[in-house]
């Protein structure tokens, strides 16, 4: 396993490499040159040459990419077009914690909901509580994001008063409930219908029936036995969601007002502000490359019939 | 000259301050901001882009005339609280360094941070009035201004500012290093200065330091407008100290001589100014203005006082404006920016390199119809560049009023009135948002059933509109363009004259060139005014535009208990003025 680990490590680098070509090369492709962006409309040529000469934007793109990597290398990606003089980590680094910390929330409030409503449906399966419950979870499910944040801003800021409308202060304040609640609520649908699939499994399993035989308590057997044993496949899933943790959820931090990293990605194409375009590119695919990973090895670790070979 | 940048996001914009200006789909630009000056502006609504200019803040910059109207509450004779905290929502701007601001969005701070000889007032009797000068005086035949500062002047750290740190800071504007993408047409006149852009020099012998108080700068010839351009934001007083110890990031601690110091910034988050303790005028009642950067729901956040200040956007116009409703108390006319919205043609590129076809288009178009039935008449028809408030505003000037007989004959005349051989025609403007222009739709449509004649209409985004629009690649555009200046020159002389860097119609007519030049050296001011608007008509006549709106009138809504807020039709500093009831 050890060899295994080591040699998917080895490989994300290459994958990183190409990732990053790829975002990279539309800086020669697409329409629109970060030089005049920066100059703006009036710009005369002379002024427009010179930024450009300075980016080294002249340069082939091959040679532009290399200087590129080798910089990234350095742990030096370069500097925002868009925000002169600001190195692009110092950028990114406060909008990767407040997306961090939003998808944090935003999962804790998935799991709470998710995984409680999942057993309690699974519990209840052959009576109408369980499709009932299902179905509402789905309809919340389908609304869009661009519904719920109004709704909610509408309830609970403008009509009750009690949460701010925008803004964020940490995940901890009281304005990171309704950016939680909006991301985190359609996610719970999906983690009930595991957490239900898992328990109805683990309903079926002869321990269980044995616990009963035995008889224990409903609450003892529930807890100690069933829920507990549901879980086991569902943090495999929380596994592949760690890929999604520094990413961003445009709409929801557009209608909050959150200043995390979508806002940040999207002014980057509109500007062409190609040095954080790649930085944030490299990040989601190392993070989905390290997701990836810790996922198999889960799986191996849970279950040692999967057997890692390389 | 400040484009507007695009920040936005388009549905930040979106939501965000839209100004009511949305109405009229021209502007609104999203983000909250600013908007400034002059420049050009894309007129689409959504998005927001940079453009020079326009981007419909909100609030700022619009308005015009009446101040009086404009403003929120003064009350005379009462003593203002001071304290206090003003919040609204703005976009990250470009740049805070003087020498590099070309949008609205770094404008509107630069000027609240920084300040120069002379400054803009918004009133169109005195457009222009010392502001670190005490005085000037020209002689030299207009070729040599020689300007007084006030005693004591004093940057935000306590230091002194003397005539010598306007040298230095017109000298670092104009060095190649500093990559200022406009000193040639704001400084340039200065002798010395173009050796200083081209490398070859490091000083300019056109600015002298005759004593710590008096500075003396000579220019090529006598423009009376050189005096305007001293109000732009690089033309302002930088701290030396401050710039070479600060390296690149010079204006994350700014040193500067505004009403207000930059406490601090966090991108895309929040913005905070404070008042100046070394103004050397009055102080700002506020203690603080805080820009709030990362965009939200504005009206939510303007409902739940979160911020003081909003536009209003379509949805909620009727809802805000019902008189029984309580919020339609904060409601305050915003009214017109000195700005034109138009479209241009590009006489190069065929069908408009004829001029019949031009003037046909021209006369096709019902504007006053469409300012009433489409804008419920917040916005004016435009008969030429120069708006109404402005100096040089010609108010007889008819232009090309609708007439479809005209059109049809004007047609008829041209080289393309075969509607089988006539080039394609694309129109296009910039803006991200899903539905493009109402204006531009509504005019193509009219131009559709007048003429037969049918135009596509195309929306890139900003980057990609300024690229096509630089590389000459559009054959027709619309856009918008703000007063940089309170003088004719911004409009008809920047955008008209042949070989202008900006003029992105191509158009050329020596004769409109030999005015401009008159016009550009001629001392007597009425006599200037008459040919800047003979030059204006003989172009209004060759259509290079077909002119659309002048401004955008727009409400806006601002908390009852702000006070001293005004709304000029350029951008000024504002926030000295403002305070808040306690």
């Amino acid at each position: 396993m050890l060899i295994y680990t080591s040699r998917r490590l080895l490989w994300t680098p290459v994958l990183l490499i190409v990732a990053g070509l790829f975002i990279f090369s539309l800086g020669s492709v697409a329409p629109g040159d970060p030089a005049e962006l920066m100059a703006g409309q009036r710009a005369d040529p002379e002024a427009v040459e010179r930024i450009r000469e300075r980016l080294g934007l002249n340069d082939p793109f091959l040679v532009q990419y290399t200087r590129y990597i080798a910089n990234a290398l350095k742990g030096d990606f370069g500097e925002s077009y868009r925000y002169r003089g600001r190195d692009v980590w110092e950028l990114l680094g406060p909008k990767l914690r407040v997306s961090l910390e939003l998808n944090l929330v935003s999962y804790v409030v998935t799991l709470a909901i998710g995984l409680p409503l999942g057993f309690w449906a699974a519990m209840r399966q052959g009576t109408w509580k369980d499709p009932t419950m299902t179905t509402i979870m789905l309809l919340i499910y389908a609304l869009p994001v661009f519904f719920t944040a109004p709704f909610l801003i509408l309830v609970f800021a403008l009509w009750l008063d009690w949460i701010p409308v925008s803004g964020w202060s940490g995940m901890f304040s009281t304005r990171a409930i309704l950016p939680a609640i909006t991301i985190g609520l359609p996610g719970a649908f999906v983690f009930m219908r595991y957490m239900r699939a898992s328990t109805l499994d683990v309903l079926g399993q002869e321990y269980v029936r044995t616990a009963h035989g035995k008889g224990m308590g409903h609450m003892t057997v529930n807890r100690r036995h069933i829920a507990r044993n549901a879980l086991l496949p569902i943090i495999t899933i929380l596994g592949f969601s760690l890929a999604g943790l520094f990413g961003g959820s445009l709409i929801v931090e557009l209608i909050y007002g959150i200043p995390g990293v979508s806002r940040l990605a999207l002014e980057a194409v509109f500007q062409r502000d190609y040095p954080v375009l790649t930085a944030l590119t490299l990040l989601g695919a190392g993070m989905l490359a390290v997701a990836n990973l810790v996922a198999d090895i889960m799986y191996s670790v849970i279950d040692p019939r999967i057997r890692l070979r390389s | 000259m400040k484009t507007a940048r695009f920040l936005g996001i388009s549905l930040l914009a979106a939501m965000s301050l839209f100004v009511v200006a949305c109405t009229s789909e021209e502007p609104p630009t999203p983000t909250p901001a600013p908007e400034p000056t002059a420049t050009q502006v894309p007129t689409v609504v959504s998005t927001p882009p940079p453009s020079r200019a326009e981007r419909p803040t909100p609030v700022s910059s619009q308005a015009q005339v009446a101040p009086e109207l404009l403003q929120t509450p003064e009350r005379v004779g009462d003593e203002r609280p001071t304290g206090g905290v003003f919040r609204r929502l703005w976009a990250d701007p470009p740049t805070l360094d003087p020498a590099l601001v070309t949008d609205g969005t770094s404008y509107d701070i630069v000027i609240e941070l920084f300040s120069g000889l002379v400054k803009l007032t918004g009133d169109a009797n005195e457009p222009i009035v010392m502001d670190l000068a005490e005085s000037y005086s020209v002689s030299n035949q207009g070729r040599t201004y020689t300007f007084i500062l006030k005693e004591d002047l004093k940057f935000n750290d306590g230091s002194p500012v003397t005539a010598s740190d306007f040298k230095w800071s017109w000298e670092r504007a104009s060095a190649p290093e500093t990559e200022s993408p406009i000193v040639d047409e704001f400084l340039g006149d200065i002798l010395g200065v173009q050796a200083i852009i081209d490398g070859e020099a490091t000083i300019a012998d056109g600015i002298e330091v005759v004593d710590d108080h008096t500075l003396r700068v000579t220019i090529d010839a006598p423009k009376p407008y050189f005096i305007a351009k001293l109000t732009y934001p690089i033309a302002f007083v930088v701290n030396r100290d401050n710039v070479v110890s600060g390296g690149e990031n010079w204006t994350d601690e700014p040193v500067g001589t505004g009403p207000f110091v930059l406490k601090s910034y966090s991108i895309g988050e929040r913005m905070v100014l404070s008042k100046n303790p070394h103004y050397w005028g009055d102080p700002a009642y506020l203690d603080e203005v805080q820009l709030l950067l990362a965009g939200g729901s504005a009206m939510a956040m303007y409902e739940n006082d979160e911020i003081d200040i909003t536009g209003i956007g379509l949805a909620d116009l009727e809802r805000v404006t019902d008189p029984n409703e309580e919020i339609s108390k904060d409601v305050i006319e915003v009214p017109p920016s000195f700005r034109t919205s138009y479209i241009g043609f590009n006489v190069e590129e065929p069908p408009f390199d004829d001029v019949h076809f031009r003037r046909a288009l021209n006369f096709a178009v019902d504007k006053t119809l469409v300012a009433n039935a489409v804008f419920s008449d917040l916005v004016r028809p435009a008969t030429g560049p120069i708006p109404p408030g402005f100096v040089g505003f010609n108010p007889d000037l008819k232009g090309l009023e609708f007439d479809e007989a005209k059109a049809q004959e004007e047609l008829a005349m041209s080289k393309y009135a075969d509607a089988d051989s006539r080039p394609r025609i694309v129109i296009t403007l910039p803006g991200t948002g899903g539905s493009p222009s109402l204006t531009t739709e509504v005019v193509a449509d009219m131009w559709r059933r007048t003429l037969g004649v049918d135009v596509e209409i195309q929306q890139v985004e900003w980057a990609t509109f300024l690229q096509d629009l630089h590389r000459n690649r559009l054959q027709a555009f619309s856009l918008a363009w703000q007063a940089d200046y309170p003088d004719p020159h911004t409009f008809v002389d920047v955008l008209f004259r042949t070989g202008s860097s900006i003029n992105n119609t191509n158009y050329s007519n020596p004769e409109v060139d030999a005015l401009l030049e008159q016009a550009n050296v001629e001392a007597d001011p009425v006599r200037r005014i008459e040919l800047y608007q003979e030059a204006e008509e003989m172009i209004v006549e060759d259509a290079a535009w077909l002119p659309l709106w002048w401004g955008v009138e727009g409400k806006v809504l601002v908390k009852q208990h702000v006070g001293g807020l005004t709304f000029p039709p350029l951008s000024v500093p504002i926030y000295q003025h403002v305070w808040i009831d306690g």
